[in-house]
């Protein structure tokens, strides 16, 4: 039997691969390799005389080594381009090495890793630099033993590509060609620099760590329009191997872990298009194949976003709606123009925040030269909590007392996130100009290909990087405004209750206030309505968090901008915050990201992102996300696709920062139909007609889900 | 300045829809119809004026609706809370006062300017393609109110379409032409006895709006909805099919097949249940409509 690929769309994925091929990706998919990486779970290092005596870097680099020597190999039959993450303990994000039952060392995620200079230059360059450092005698001490652990790495990388050349040699007689050259001299053509770019990434991810890949058609585009031009290569030659590392970045999965709805998985994101240093736009042919490829293969586990521009090209616009249209919300969208403005706000220059890529979520970076983290705190919890003392202070006399006390209280959250952060610093009493980082875990594999830890001879987590970046992240932002205007309105406009009266209700969790609690979540209209009074106490936190972060910036080596993110903490979140004053119980899953508090938003997705736009939203330097879900009914056929395509112009043209669309599925609807009071407002259109489907009695819902499963709507 | 002060009935103003013409849309529903078309799935636009919908399944017992009701249409008996429809004069003071929006106001009269205001508001989104749709009930059952609608409308730049019936003056077509720039024009059943036996009206004029329409260089997509054992036969098909062959206006042909959730808003307008599963087409014989139409030179969305 032929494969097929799940799609919410009505149509099926096209297919432009080989059966074979698919296949392979059928079983990558089905978690294969990532069954078989959890069976060779680590290497040991019992037999080393002597371990625990060794300093951590003298450990780390002798596991380093055991990986490279002894981790099982994999040659696909499919497979183009060789190289392969076989450890399972290196998805648990550790270093697959033990001692003694127990592992080493955690590893590293939350960037991206420079290839271009692999690319380039091959690994002999960086062997090459780190000779030369290590000539100079003023290196001493830590950081030599750093510079050296580098190059313990460099001949690890050769210890395991001289295993692969010996496996490919007689069966793989291409790859041996490519594998001769890369990734130890540069690449010459298209498969050769796919190969590097493979074979350094899985080196990286085979020691544990989870970098993203970056900007890959900046990174490929050149050597294929040279290989298409001398005729090297066909389209769909080229297409073939760049599937071969979509298909063996999927080997992570497992046949027990849930499919992926566009979550961040392994951090190995992909950013697609955009404009290059020089300002000039960069879409390529491998920005369309890689679209052809999770089209049609359904690969979540790349997460992709797309820059996108006023000078977007308008067959880019459509390629990526038509990918999103088979829902999974794999491809994302960045506004290049509000993204390139928040940095150069913030301090980079034009020309470095041109080449912004991720972390492997969203959060936007200069990739290759970023130390970054962020921490991600509730806001509301603070607004309960802190300000109106676990709902017992009610001695606020307007609405202005009550939000500049939020305010107070918002920036003490954030001294505390700063406070933190200055503790990785030693030598605190002298000035900040003289504080040092502190010792920290080894993370030399990494620390390789992250610029200038090689000429700083200091390791990525102690001050290598040219940006250290913490990026305090405001939580549930919009379940605090909706918060403050249900106050404003009820208490202080309306006074249709007491400050005190309404605090009564959220410690009872509205207990026999059933009508007040139907008013507070009826009668107004909150934010993601595209209504303009709710959406400017937004806009106005928004503004007061940034000038939060930024008068608290400079006051270590590290840089302090805002951004805002809940990613799935409004689950873990909802069990300490408390009944809300928009009519919430205690317990209710709140807003994620950026997007509205779920039930609160009636007007559908461009009033969402409307309302998500009125803020200045390049003050989130390193970024907020807008989550939309949308019915695959109304993505039916073409006019599905421009359907996309608008809500993305809307999206540039207003000044939204990163936007993620998701198709609803029949499973949505059927909890919806479980709990229609968080479903309230989920409205199904059909033709013409359109009602809100909890009104819709179980009969009807039943027609509706069925219809929608079968895309027949 | 007459026609802006002019108040329409509107139902729902709907952002996001894509499937209303070209691009990504506004629709306006309008309240009002001179059709009863049996499979109708928006009831609630019958009525040129303002109906109550009540939700049983949403009402907590509250009794405010009790307090506000002048004419006593509320009460409460054996602690359940009954509307009684007869006598209601629809002002709407028990919605008002509803918290839990179980009683709702359908239909709210508005200004042209309101609802342009409204529309534009999404204007980022519409690209060159999109804009406004008016829909209903009919449009045309309130044509000064429609026209003003669409005038106005264009002086925005924006683009328009119509969803309509056709049922008409045909007076109006000239004027409708010069300010709608795409019609989604439903023909319910070519055969005249089985048109009249289920919409009320005989589809005479209908057509014969459609015909004076080509004069006026329009752009039209026929709509048509399709019954299992009502007007799936060669009669209606072959029908359509030569109005789109005979008139260069139809630009292509839409099929849709009937569904019966009307009688969801039926229930909450407190109507008997009309519709009927048996009406409902399967996919294939969506298909096989969809081919005999291909087949005669028609071009089927």
């Amino acid at each position: 039997m032929k494969t097929t690929f799940m799609t919410a769309a009505d149509t099926a994925r096209p297919i432009r691969l080989n059966e074979n091929i698919r296949q392979w990706a059928w079983d990558s998919l089905h978690g294969k390799y990532g069954d078989e990486a959890m069976a060779n779970f680590s290497v040991s290092v019992d037999n080393v005389a002597g371990f625990e005596t060794l300093s951590e870097t003298k450990k780390y680099d002798i596991a380093i080594r055991r990986i490279a020597e002894e981790a099982p190999l994999r040659i696909c039959k499919e497979e183009l381009v060789s190289g392969a993450a076989t450890l399972g303990e290196a998805i648990h994000h550790v270093v697959p090495a033990d001692y003694k039952g127990k592992g080493i060392c955690s590893s590293v995620s939350h960037l991206t890793i420079a290839y271009e200079r692999v690319l380039k230059y091959g690994l002999k360059d960086y062997e090459e630099r780190i000779r030369k450092q290590l000539e100079n005698r003023e290196i001493q001490g830590r950081n030599r033993e750093f510079l050296e652990s580098l190059q313990n790495v460099v001949e690890s990388i050769k210890i395991w590509h001289s295993r692969y050349l010996e496996a490919v040699r007689k069966v793989k007689p291409e790859i041996y060609t490519n594998l001769m050259q890369v990734p130890l001299a540069p690449a010459r053509n298209f498969h050769e620099a796919v190969q590097a770019v493979w074979f350094i990434f899985s080196f990286v991810r085979l020691c544990g760590n989870w970098p993203g890949i970056g900007r890959i058609d900046a990174l490929l585009g050149d050597y294929l329009k040279k290989d298409l031009e001398s005729g090297a290569l066909t389209l769909d030659r080229a297409r073939e191997i760049l599937a071969s590392l979509f298909i063996k970045g999927c080997e992570w999965i497992q046949s027990d872990t849930p499919a992926g709805s566009g979550d961040a998985q392994h951090y190995q994101n992909i950013v697609l298009a955009g404009i290059d240093e020089d300002g000039k736009e960069i879409t390529n042919e491998v920005t369309y194949l890689v679209l052809d490829i999770v089209e049609e293969l359904g690969i979540s586990d790349f997460p992709i976003t797309v820059r996108l521009s006023s000078g977007t090209p308008e067959k880019l616009l459509r390629r990526v709606a038509e990918v999103m249209k088979h829902g999974g919300g794999v491809v994302a969208v960045y506004n290049e123009e509000v993204i390139l403005k928040a940095m150069t706000d913030y301090g980079y220059s034009l020309k470095e925040a041109r080449n912004f890529a991720n972390d492997g979520c969203w959060e936007v970076q200069v990739p290759g030269k970023t130390n970054f983290s962020y921490h991600p705190f509730d806001s509301l919890r603070i607004l309960h909590k802190e300000v109106l003392k676990d709902n017992t202070n009610s001695s606020f006399e307007s609405f202005e007392e009550l939000y500049q006390a939020y305010l107070l209280a918002l920036r003490e959250q954030t001294g505390r996130i700063l406070e933190y952060e200055q503790q990785k610093f030693d030598n605190r009493n002298a000035p900040v100009s003289e504080w040092r980082w502190k010792e920290s875990l080894p993370c030399s594999v990494v620390s390789l290909f992250e610029e200038d830890c090689i000429g700083r001879a200091a390791s990525y987590y102690e001050g290598g990087a040219i940006y250290n970046v913490r990026s305090p992240h405001i939580g549930g932002a919009p379940d605090t405004v909706n918060s403050l205007y249900a106050i404003k309105k009820m208490v202080f406009e309306d006074k249709i209750v007491t400050l005190e009266e309404l605090l009564a209700c959220l410690r009872s969790n509205w207990e026999n206030r059933e009508a007040l609690r139907l008013i507070a979540k009826n009668r107004y209209t909150y934010y993601g309505n595209d209504n303009d009074e709710v959406d400017e106490l937004m806009a106005r936190l928004v503004n007061d968090f940034a000038a939060i972060c930024k008068e608290l910036d400079g006051r270590c080596h590290i840089n302090f901008p805002a951004g805002a993110s809940t990613f799935g903490r409004q689950i873990e979140w909802r069990e300490g915050r408390s009944a809300t004053a928009f009519g919430a119980k205690k317990g209710e899953i709140l807003s994620s990201n950026s997007s509205a508090t779920p039930g609160t938003d009636n007007e559908g997705a461009t009033a969402l992102i409307k309302s998500y736009c009125k803020s200045d939203l390049s003050r989130m330097t390193t970024g907020c996300a807008l989550d939309l879900k949308i019915l695959p009914q109304v993505l039916r056929g073409e006019d599905g696709v421009e359907g996309l395509m608008g809500l993305m112009r809307g999206f540039l043209a207003l000044g939204g920062f990163f936007m993620q669309i998701d198709t609803m599925d029949a499973a949505t609807l059927l909890e919806a139909q479980k709990n229609p009071e968080k479903y309230k407002t989920l409205s199904v259109r059909i033709s013409g007609w359109n009602a809100r489907f909890v009104t819709l009695n179980e009969e009807w819902q039943n027609m509706i889900i069925e219809r929608t499963s079968q895309g027949a709507i | 300045m007459e026609q802006i002060q002019r108040k329409i009935m509107v139902t729902k103003i709907q952002k996001f829809c894509t499937h209303d013409g070209p691009g990504v849309r506004t629709t306006v529903f309008m309240k009002g119809c001179p059709l009863r078309c049996r499979w109708c799935h928006n009831p609630e636009t019958h009525q040129a004026h303002r109906e109550i919908y009540y939700n049983d399944r949403l009402c907590i017992g509250c009794g405010a609706c009790i307090e506000q009701c002048r004419v006593d249409c509320h009460k409460t008996e054996n602690g359940r809370h009954i509307y009684e429809r007869s006598g209601c004069l629809s002002c709407g003071s028990c919605a008002a006062s509803c918290p839990g929006g179980a009683l709702e106001c359908c239909g709210e009269e508005k200004n042209v300017e309101e609802i342009i205001g409204e529309v534009l508001k999404d204007k980022a989104f519409y690209g060159s393609k999109g804009g406004i749709t008016i829909s209903g009930g009919e449009p045309m059952a309130d044509p000064q109110g429609a026209v003003a609608i669409m005038q106005a409308a264009k002086r925005a730049g924006l683009s328009t379409a119509l969803e309509t019936c056709g049922y008409f003056d045909a007076k109006w077509i000239p004027v409708l032409a010069d300010c709608t720039d795409h019609f989604l024009w439903d023909i319910k059943d070519c055969h005249d006895p089985r048109h009249i036996k289920n919409t009320g009206v005989s589809n005479r004029r209908i057509l014969e709006n459609l015909t004076l329409l080509e004069q006026y260089g329009a752009e039209v997509t026929l709509r048509c909805i399709m019954l299992r054992g009502v007007n799936m036969d060669e009669y209606n098909l072959g029908g359509i099919a030569s109005l789109f062959l005979r008139l260069n206006c139809c630009k292509e042909v839409e099929l849709l097949p009937y569904h019966p959730f009307g009688d969801s808003k039926r229930k909450l307008l407190g109507l008997e249940e009309a519709q009927r599963q048996e009406w409902i087409p399967g996919g294939e014989e969506m298909e096989v409509a969809k081919q005999f139409l291909k087949a005669c030179g028609v071009r089927v969305k």
